[in-house]
């Protein structure tokens, strides 16, 4: 599997270490009641089939974040950004 | 008293005469870590100031100003290269200009151990242990790239094409499994034709 790094071009997935899923966000609140929103963010992960957004580490090259847009079926990569740019896209709503 | 002496992680290894590549050790340099945000203008000027040159922001790729040299690393990290004696004075210049700056500065000279490889076969030879597409013309002088060779973690600099100078830097501790990889897989070259029609570089 080749991970096209922002930085580094296309490389072999074994230069990268997978964190998981990207689009889960953390809860604004520390409030009590906001317990079951901190116990999703925490515990739950969903294990789709298909498209996937997943955070790699490019550690074995320019040591940074990215989000990998890819198939969990066909390993068919998608989209790569840096996790940096994700993010600000996430706080304007874009993702 | 005894005095203090410095020793090298590869002090007396010599390489033996019938590789297909030279081999050595480089013991006189000096390494800075440095980490700063590129997009600080502030921070650039700063280290352009001490260093005589502009940090390279472009990935994979380095800078030299005369016996100081800088290598992108990531994209606020670089490793600055001096010879070994002006390490301390230019660590405390680059700490006194970046006082106020958010970044950091660490002299790791003896972090890495850097082996340099010699002769026309040098990729072909490094080949063998990464998965770079080394003959590719993306690897002009220059190249910095950080990679996993051999099962490990290595900086490779592109110093010179033709004849091929690269230089090796290893964490210290792997020093020793670096050299012997040379020396077992250095004897003799295999064309490498990876794929195709691909030629290997003209001897």
């Amino acid at each position: 599997m080749l991970i096209n790094c922002p930085y580094c071009g296309p490389r072999p997935s074994e230069e990268f270490t997978q964190l998981g899923d990207a689009t889960v966000q953390r809860p604004a609140s520390n409030d009590p009641k906001t317990m079951d929103q901190w116990f999703d963010y925490v515990y739950l992960r969903d294990n789709p089939k298909g498209r996937f957004k997943e955070y790699w580490h490019h550690g074995g090259g320019c040591r940074s974040w990215l989000v990998v847009e890819r198939d969990t079926q066909t390993h068919e990569i998608f989209g790569v950004t840096t996790a940096r740019d994700f993010a600000q896209d996430q706080k304007k709503g874009k993702v | 008293m005894s005095e203090a002496q410095l020793e090298t992680a590869l002090t007396g290894r010599e390489a033996p005469g019938d590789l297909a590549i030279e081999i050595r050790e480089l013991t006189t340099r000096g390494m800075i870590d440095l980490r700063g945000d590129a997009g600080d203008g502030k921070f650039m000027a700063a280290a352009k100031d001490v260093l005589g040159l502009d940090l390279p922001t472009a990935p994979r790729t380095s800078a030299a100003w005369g016996e100081v040299q800088a290598l992108w690393l990531s994209p606020d990290q670089w490793l600055i290269l001096c010879p070994r004696a002006r390490t301390e004075e230019l660590l405390a210049a680059l700490r006194q200009a970046l006082a106020q700056i958010h970044s950091f500065a660490v002299d790791v000279s003896d972090m890495r151990t850097i082996i340099r490889l010699e002769g026309h076969a040098a990729r072909s030879v490094l080949l063998k242990g990464c998965s770079l597409d080394l003959l590719s013309p993306d690897y002009a002088a220059g190249t910095v790239r950080r990679l996993r060779f051999a099962e490990i973690a290595a900086l490779l600099h592109i110093v010179s094409e033709r004849p091929d100078v690269l230089d090796l830097y290893v964490f210290r501790s792997y020093a020793d499994y670096a050299w012997e990889w040379f020396l077992a897989n250095g004897r003799a070259v295999a064309a490498i034709q990876p794929f195709g029609q691909q030629a290997v570089p003209a001897v």
